[in-house]
């Protein structure tokens, strides 16, 4: 047993909304890859758990105007296979695909992913270089929060009791984009992040999108990178704007100083992906 | 409090009165009595737990019985039928890919599910099936030779063998020399098996 918390499946948002409201320590329950394994570490010992899974309007994933709507409950590898995700955001996909076991994807969600607010979520880099929103419901109505402004420190965020997030959104491109993500990990199989970084360059713009994770408390987005130049003048850019972001500390998956010099390495192979459009890692 | 669900396990329906912290995995094991269903880092990393919700792999340490409401729950216990192994199970023995046991149910349930999506895998999508299967004693090669002969004699015909190269997660890998070597020695030796531990 997990410990002593109840269980509602909510029907509706609002009636999620409602119960979450209602004092006694209620947390939404996803994917619950992430949570159940707090509850079971004893770091949480919520009093409700509110399923959201079975909300239709979270289950959704498809292309709205012109935007990319991925429903709250949509399991990762749905999304993984998903064509759209693989036409304009491949990087979207490879974030996705490296988070956890074919199993814990079967589960696990992007929105879980986000509201974790590991600094080594894989995903965050990514759609912080895509503009992503993310539309949240609470009792007092529906919002929508720049995930620029979602992070606010480890495993914060400026979310609150009452809030539901029902989908995330992303932009779809008006012209071809590149986007990339790298992951530097202990292992090949699944493991968390010891760096992982991300970017995003539509050839013929003036900059290149950037943000860099598992170097600060949050995820880190990058000001605009100037596209002028050599690759090396702007690789060394991004680089310089990087290491002056980011603040990274020694745990159990690998020193400061060993992020450190991981950094560098992986923005030179992330700049050079975004300016030839491939190549290898 | 307590929450009575309704649920098919391996096509036999189920209703259980299940408090709501119960894990799916306690459910099966020590409700239903399926103990093929092992309990290893109760953390979703060792997949020594995977079963199938709605035909999908997951790891039942990580759901929660009443999130199981409604839902089709398949077990290594559905393999066999009639008192005779799976073509599945059988590989495995076949092929020496059971060593301890302990990660062979959530091994076999994986290899299931793989085996419905694709059922002619390459060796690259059957080493990514089951990345999320720890194993500490067969290396996995021997595991993977039983996927594939499960997958041929299902098809009744060869698997690809020049399918895409080994990939852990979206990565690809070079297949080692020295294991394509292995499998052509085996070709001509079928009944060979590989020994020692990883």
């Amino acid at each position: 047993m997990l410990g002593g918390f109840d269980y509602v499946c909510a029907r509706s948002v609002d009636e999620a909304c409602r119960l979450l409201a209602e004092p006694g320590d209620a947390r939404v329950l996803s994917g619950g890859t992430d949570l159940l394994v707090e509850i079971r570490n004893g770091l949480r010992s919520p009093g409700l758990l509110v399923d959201v899974k079975r909300i239709d309007r979270l289950r959704r994933l498809e292309t709205s105007g012109a935007e990319l709507v991925i429903g709250a409950a949509v399991p990762l590898n749905v999304l993984v296979e998903h064509r759209e995700v693989r036409r304009s955001f491949q990087a979207l996909a490879d974030a996705a695909l490296s988070i956890g076991t074919y199993q814990l994807r079967n589960r696990a969600t992007l929105a879980g992913n986000l509201c974790n607010a590991s600094p080594a979520a894989d995903s965050a880099p990514v759609l912080l270089t895509l503009d992503a929103r993310l539309s949240v419901a609470s009792p007092d109505g529906m919002r929508t929060i720049p995930i620029s402004e979602l992070f606010t420190g480890v495993k914060r965020t400026c979310l609150g009791p009452a809030d539901v997030v029902t989908d995330v959104r992303i932009p779809t491109p008006s012209k071809l984009r590149r986007t990339a993500f790298l992951k530097q990990q202990r292992i090949r199989g699944h493991d968390l992040a010891v760096v992982n970084v991300a970017g995003s360059y539509a050839p013929g713009d003036r900059a290149l999108r950037i943000a860099v994770g598992s170097c600060a408390p949050t995820p880190i987005l990058l000001d605009p990178v100037d596209a002028s130049g050599s690759h090396e003048a702007i690789a060394e850019r991004v680089v310089e704007l990087a290491e002056a972001a980011t603040e990274p500390i020694s745990d159990v998956r690998a020193s400061a100083a060993y992020r450190r010099a991981v950094l560098p390495v992986l923005l030179r192979r992330l700049v050079e992906r975004l300016l030839d459009g491939g190549g290898d890692s | 409090m307590s929450h009575e669900i309704f649920l098919t396990v391996n096509g036999q329906a189920e209703r259980a009165t299940v408090p709501a912290s119960m894990t799916l995995l306690e459910l099966l094991r020590e409700s239903l009595h399926l103990t093929g269903t092992k309990e290893g880092c109760g953390i979703g990393e060792c997949g020594a737990c995977t079963v199938l919700l709605d035909g999908l792999p997951v790891t039942a340490c990580l759901v929660l019985a009443v999130e199981a409401d409604g839902c089709e729950v398949r077990t290594v216990e559905g393999e066999a039928s009639d008192g005779r192994l799976s073509v599945l199970q059988q590989a495995f023995i076949d092929a020496g890919a059971a060593q301890c046991g302990f990660c062979t149910p959530g091994m076999i349930m994986s290899a299931r599910a793989l085996l419905e999506r694709s059922p002619s895998p390459s060796d690259g999508e059957i080493v990514e099936a089951i990345a999320g299967n720890l194993c500490r004693c067969t290396g996995y090669e021997s595991i993977v030779q039983a996927i594939r002969r499960a997958a041929e004699s299902l098809n009744g015909r060869e698997t690809r063998k020049s399918g895409p190269s080994l990939a852990v997660n979206g990565q690809a890998v070079k297949r080692p020399r020295r294991a394509k070597a292995r499998d052509a020695s085996r070709a001509d030796r079928p009944r060979s098996t590989q020994g020692g531990g990883g």
